[in-house]
């Protein structure tokens, strides 16, 4: 056990909450494992108002008046001590048919351009990796993936746009994510889903949780 | 029975205690900005302190009840009438079927609860009924409350009760946070680790339930951050490259990739709820004995008051 996934650094966010930062550069799957690994386990402990997982780091929100930033540090790195999360149990699978391109996907074009490739060489490409849902949030739904292949890398628009439709697939840099519903948004949009990610009527209103799966099915 | 919405104000929304433990699906707990004042109107007209009540920001709510009803106003203060008598803040009235109760703007603070015996009834969400604009749950259809509306009011609970004097929070249009630092304190510039404690910032009009874009003294980073997205919280104070601050509230996104200067302290947050476009901000260093000691010293003071209300 000597990945650096074991060794996150520990630090107080204000009075009533803990950030578990493993402060990388890059991406990296196991750290991800990890992250949703604890997250689980400490949701499980009943001990948090919120647990909340993101790329490469994990905060966890708390009551003080029922206990303080200093045990809970102590819990989060016994739990840590006493697994090991990188090689967790990934979610479940979901596959997501994409419309890539025209009305649906506005930045496909400056993607072309801007990687030399044309746009079935960019759906290919884009569609050709299993992603990992690595954070949920901004809004609801929205669903933060593992990194696109390198050559789609984007930076985002430099101006938002005021409406992203709800299911738009974007890329921001090495993210690629989707829009859980309707929003402002600066990421470059290549694509729509007719899938419902959020929808609050729905029994069940999320289609995916962070830790799920995901591939995209070019229709 | 119902109140029927005359005239929904600036932005009148059904809140309660929100719906925390959903931050990793991207759902804020949201629920009544200033719990505070939220909890007390409820507590004064009988209710149990998290029932759902209206959370009136900035004011020009008027509505007429349709049956009689014991009633009360807290928190900002908006100069309140009920069929054309002033209406004292923080003490529960008897009102009668069909009253008009009319708000003007407020003077000191944001937002009014206004709690009604009974309770508001609306549809809830992951367990709340607390409306979310952004992803239009809770509330009636996820909406603010509109002109013409009726709105369902629950059966009594309790009998009216009084606040003692000492107990009503005090509200300005200078809002002092206590805050510790956040994640990314270190990052700041010398200059800023210290004007941050001593120059008041001003809410601008780009202030909602989500977040207050601040103005001041720029807040300046010693080097600039590579920050990937990760979660923020309410009363996160983040500085975006552009140096002026925006301060997340109850509504606030859940992740964020600005660097975290600074965190409001359990014990403060109510007082989110309470800073109106326009009204001064400042944050005053808070160290981690001091918090807790606050957050146990002002829970205790309410909680026999208040049964099941803590900060």
């Amino acid at each position: 056990m000597t990945s650096r996934a074991d060794l996150p650094k520990i630090s107080v966010y204000g009075d009533h909450a803990v950030l578990v930062d493993w402060e990388t550069d890059t991406f990296s799957p196991d750290i991800n494992d990890t992250v949703h690994g604890l997250a689980a386990k400490l949701w499980e402990s009943g001990k948090y108002i919120e647990v909340v997982p993101g790329y490469d780091s994990l905060v966890c929100v708390f009551d003080l008046a029922l206990q303080s930033s200093k045990s809970t540090k102590r819990h989060i790195e016994d739990v840590l001590a006493g697994h090991d999360f990188s090689k967790s149990k990934m979610g479940k699978l979901v596959e997501i048919p994409v419309h890539y391109g025209g009305l649906d996907g506005p930045d496909m074009d400056r993607i072309c351009a801007a990687s030399g490739l044309s746009m079935d060489a960019v759906i290919a490409l884009h569609s050709r990796d299993e992603y990992r849902v690595c954070m949920m949030g901004f809004i609801p739904g929205f669903s933060f993936l593992s990194p696109a292949p390198k050559k789609l890398h984007h930076p985002r628009l430099a101006t938002p746009r005021a409406k992203v439709p709800a299911g738009s697939i974007g890329i921001a840099n090495w993210q690629t994510g989707i829009y859980g519903l309707e929003s402002p948004g600066g990421w470059q949009i290549i694509g729509r889903t007719p899938l419902s990610i959020f929808d609050a009527k729905r029994e069940s209103p999320f289609l995916l949780n962070a830790g799920d799966r995901v591939r995209f099915i070019p229709q | 029975m119902t109140i029927s919405v005359l005239h929904s104000g600036t932005q009148t929304l059904i809140m309660d205690a929100g719906r925390p433990g959903h931050r990793h699906q991207g759902i804020p707990g949201g629920g009544a900005a200033d719990k505070l004042s939220f909890a007390i109107a409820n507590h004064l007209v009988g209710n149990r302190w998290d029932t759902p009540a209206l959370e009136c920001a900035l004011g020009g709510l008027h509505i007429r009840f349709n049956k009689d009803y014991t009633i009360a106003l807290s928190g900002a203060q908006m100069w309140s009438q009920n069929q054309g008598m002033n209406l004292p803040l923080n003490k529960a009235v008897q009102v009668e079927a069909g009253d008009i109760l009319t708000m003007s703007f407020t003077r000191a603070g944001c937002r009014a609860y206004l709690a009604i015996a009974g309770g508001v009834k609306a549809e809830p969400f992951l367990g709340s009924v607390s409306t979310y604009l952004p992803a239009k749950i809770g509330g009636l259809n996820g909406e603010a409350l509109k002109t013409g509306d009726e709105v369902e009011i629950g059966e009594p609970q309790g009998e009216p009760q009084n606040l003692p004097k000492g107990h009503i929070p005090l509200l300005s249009n200078h809002i002092v946070l206590r805050a510790e630092q956040g994640p990314e304190w270190d990052a700041l510039s010398d200059a800023s680790k210290r004007y941050l404690f001593t120059t008041p910032f001003y809410a601008t009009t780009a202030t909602d339930r989500m977040g207050s874009r601040l103005k001041g003294d720029l807040v300046t980073l010693d080097t600039a951050l590579k920050m990937t997205s990760s979660p923020l919280l309410p009363g996160s104070l983040q500085i975006p490259p552009d140096g002026q601050p925006i301060l997340a509230l109850a509504d606030g996104h859940c992740t964020g990739g600005y660097a975290r200067a600074l965190q409001v302290i359990q014990a403060d947050l109510w007082l989110l709820g309470q800073i109106a476009p326009g009204a001064a901000v400042s944050f005053r260093r808070s160290f981690a004995q001091e918090a807790e000691i606050v957050l146990r010293g002002k829970n205790s003071y309410y909680a026999d008051l208040i049964p099941g209300f803590s900060f």
